[in-house]
């Protein structure tokens, strides 16, 4: 009996314990943020085919892609680091073929959200039930991933893509690819 | 006006507060009856103290002190004087005093209403009180102080964020805070019957009012974010599953599960250890709300990192303000424990899984937030689950909840449901049936057709249940609808709140229609069976931003005219940032909506138009939720004498 009045102090302690721990290792530079590991990378990016967002356009196919470097981005409307991501994915589309699986979205809010915010976008597939997420083993959204020539998967990278990552990682990445 | 007022009158106020708490715990101790006396008259100084503090800052906005460091941040003389008082709150320093405002105005408002508590009761939850604003106080002297000097004041200052220069937000905070700070006085009460180690129905009874006011004040202040929301961001969406929506939606969700179980504290004597928890799990809510939001943890784990004496400050606070309170709930919590007396059928059971169903769904909401956070942490991603997410967890389990409100007011305490309980349940279950066979028709999604038929449901049996106490078709149905009383109303009226709202809900879904055009002054947009004639563009000059307008004729299916839509783009120079300013025609059945995107006169301009039916009634539903808060707060709660 009075196990259970100890519960709601053990579960709020271990809460407590791990963000602490989290928090300030983080912080204090002992423990070295890694990117989130992907079994997927250095294997053949899975068979995409998603229906265009673009109403009559032919089907979106990864596959079609071989022996160009392409960048694989996962968003929508409702994701707001999305937004802060599209200037970055801009720049990049001056290098790369950027390709955009809108995730889970309205077809209507996807349109309203790329007319607002600017489309970087090669072509964009949708993605309505979140299948092509799950194949990918998408942990949220934006996520981004580097396919080479071959159609194999050279990095992936949960979050926003920012200047840092560009420089540092993916631009090193394909320019020994290509 | 100097800063140096104000700075004073909140070290008083902090050298009050200790008072308030030592005064009684020592008091107590002792058996000083003097010191025990002292806690009421040190928190009225307290709250005077703040007060000063506060209308000084105010005062500096009002007159653009620039050697207010604060002022010259968040301020700008040509600002219109509404914003430059709204202002005082539109930062973190500034809100974080009004916050320990409403919470002394809160302890005094409790010292002035609570005399009939027993003293010892009283002294602990004001010594509870006490230490909370003591903590806030010394959290705003020591890391936040808003009344910093600047040797050589500026000319101009830096102005506010034009998104924010806007009524609905100037009044959103203040309300939300009202809401968060009168759970404090539940988590008092809660931590001082648990150092009592009692808990009777005096204290139930006293204890319900401040849950009351605080859930209506919770509900105006979230609807206040969602309204301006929708027609600020010129977006047209009413909520987004933001994290700053979602930690104040987590304590709204638990008020109402601590309203019902006080409720049973009151009439039973049972729940007691539950309902303690609630409280404390409550305002631990409210805590993580106000400090999640004020110190950008929640948009990354590295604005936290900008400013680490200020986070570590409030983890210290929270792990403390949360930690203690459960450590004594080990303790003395089993002292607490009731024997249950009640049945399956009875108001006790369907209470028990009402709570269960809302705490899970604070659960999840809670999850949902803080696991990108989590993973931020650990592995630097920054993502968002979204609303996916919630559309698959949330709403179901908000569905049943929804079910159980339809017939809450037919069970009975105790043993069995009220005589007309079956027929309640029946005619709710026909009327469920109906809408969801009438919405089958349409071909719409199986999450819609649920939502219908929780509506009918939850609509017919609030109605039912009304027309089977009152028995319009029988004499003397006057005197039973005045004996029915204003509890029930206010609980009716909040239920019935809920339907509409979710009516709002279903209608914004499924009846929505929008265009998307790049547009010719002169052009004609169709907007489902309406059109829309874009008459010209037009340049003026506001008070202290340029605005570009679009003239909308909006006519619909028979050609008659229904309204002049103006939507704007403003630009402030001061701040250089552009903000949408939508136009919106709202009439009970619905809304035009009218955002102007970007363009030039050689291009044409970019038009968003939306015609959205009932979305008025999201927030309407709101309004009745809050009526029903009040409605059951003025009846009367006459605490009985020792």
């Amino acid at each position: 009996m009075r196990f259970i009045f100890l519960l709601p102090l053990l579960i709020f302690g271990l809460l407590a314990g791990i963000t602490g721990f989290a928090l300030f290792s983080t912080l204090s530079g002992t423990r070295q943020v890694e990117q989130l590991p992907s079994v997927l990378v250095e294997r053949p990016a899975p068979d995409t085919r998603q229906p265009n967002l673009t109403e009559g356009a032919p089907e979106v196919d990864l596959s079609h892609y071989r022996g160009q470097i392409v960048l694989v981005n996962f968003f929508a409307s409702w994701c707001v680091p999305c937004r802060a991501e599209i200037p970055m994915l801009q720049s990049l589309a001056k290098d790369l073929t950027v390709i955009g699986i809108a995730y889970k979205d309205k077809v209507q809010d996807t349109k309203a959200f790329l007319t607002r915010f600017g489309n970087p976008y090669h072509v964009v597939g949708v993605d309505l039930d979140g299948r092509t997420g799950i194949t990918w083993g998408v942990y949220g959204i934006p996520e981004t991933y580097l396919i080479d020539a071959q159609g194999n998967v050279l990095f992936r990278h949960a979050g926003v893509v920012d200047k840092v990552l560009i420089e540092n990682t993916l631009r090193p990445l394909w320019e020994t690819a290509g | 006006m100097t800063p140096e007022i104000g700075h004073f009158a909140l070290v008083a106020a902090l050298l009050f507060s200790l008072t308030q708490v030592i005064a009684p715990l020592w008091g107590l101790y002792r058996q000083q009856p003097t010191l025990l006396a002292l806690t009421a008259p040190a928190q009225i100084a307290a709250c005077i103290a703040v007060l000063v503090a506060f209308i000084s800052l105010i005062w500096a906005f009002i007159t653009s002190d620039f050697s207010f460091d604060l002022v010259v941040q968040y301020s700008h003389s040509q600002k219109p004087l509404i914003y430059k008082i709204a202002g005082t709150w539109g930062n973190h320093e500034g809100s974080l005093l009004l916050w320990v405002l409403i919470l002394v105005s809160f302890g005094t408002l409790f010292c002035l209403t609570a005399h009939r508590l027993d003293t010892a009761l009283f002294g602990l939850i004001l010594a509870v009180q006490g230490m909370i604003s003591s903590a806030f106080l010394a959290f705003s002297l020591l890391t936040s102080n808003p009344f910093r000097r600047l040797e050589t004041p500026p000319i101009e200052g830096l102005g506010l964020n034009p998104v924010l220069q806007d009524i609905g937000l100037a009044l959103h905070p203040p309300t939300l805070y009202l809401g968060y700070v009168g759970l404090s006085i539940a988590f008092a009460f809660a931590v001082a019957g648990l150092i009592q180690g009692r808990i009777d129905q005096r204290w139930a009874r006293a204890l319900r009012p401040w849950v009351t006011a605080a859930w209506s004040a919770l509900t105006a202040g979230i609807t206040l974010g969602s309204w301006w929301a929708y027609y600020e961001l010129g977006w047209g969406g009413w909520w987004f599953w933001d994290p700053v929506e979602n930690v104040s939606l987590m304590p709204w969700l638990i008020a109402p599960a601590l309203l019902q179980s006080v409720r049973v504290v009151e009439v039973r004597g049972q729940f007691k250890s539950w309902t303690v928890l609630l409280a404390i799990m409550g305002f631990s809510l409210s805590l993580l709300g106000t400090f999640i939001v004020r110190s950008g943890l929640l948009t990354s784990v590295h604005s936290f990192a900008a400013d680490p004496t200020r986070g570590i400050f409030i983890l210290a606070i929270l792990l403390l303000a949360v930690g203690l309170p459960l450590v004594l709930y080990a303790w003395r919590g089993p002292r607490l424990v009731t024997v249950g007396d009640f049945s399956f059928n009875s108001r006790e059971m369907a209470l028990i899984v009402n709570n269960g169903i809302l705490v899970i769904a604070t659960a999840i909401v809670l999850l949902g937030t803080f696991y990108p956070l989590g993973l931020e942490m650990f592995n630097g991603a920054r993502i968002t689950v979204g609303p996916p997410y919630f559309d698959a967890t949330f709403n179901p389990i908000m569905a049943v909840g929804l079910l159980g409100m339809g017939i809450a007011g037919t069970l009975a305490w105790g043993h069995g449901g009220l005589p007309h309980a079956k027929k309640t349940l029946l005619g709710a279950l026909l009327m469920g049936l109906v809408c969801i066979f009438v919405g089958l028709g349409f071909g719409i999604s199986i999450a819609a057709l649920a939502g219908l038929g929780v509506l009918g449901w939850l609509a017919s049996g609030i109605v039912i249940d009304i027309a089977l106490r009152v028995k319009p078709w029988q004499k003397a149905a006057g005197a039973r609808l005045m004996r029915l009383g204003l509890p029930i109303w206010g609980m009716w009226l909040a239920h019935f709140g809920t339907a509409v709202f979710l009516a709002g809900v279903l209608g914004e879904n499924l009846l929505q229609t929008e265009a998307i055009v790049r547009a010719q002054p002169a052009q004609e947009v169709n907007l489902g069976d309406d059109t829309v004639v874009f008459k010209g563009i037009r340049q003026t000059q506001g008070p202290n931003y340029q605005s570009l307008s679009a003239e909308l004729q909006l006519y619909d299916a028979e050609g008659q005219e229904i309204a002049l839509l103006y939507p704007e783009r403003r630009f402030y120079p001061a701040e250089n940032q552009t903000t949408t300013e939508a136009a919106i025609h709202t009439t009970w059945l619905g809304d035009y909506y009218a955002v102007l995107g970007d363009g030039d006169p050689q291009r044409g301009y970019t038009l968003r138009l939306y015609h959205k039916p009932v979305v008025a009634w999201i927030w309407g539903g709101a309004g009745l939720m809050v009526l029903g808060g009040l409605v059951s707060l003025v009846s009367r709660h006459r605490i009985p004498k020792a």
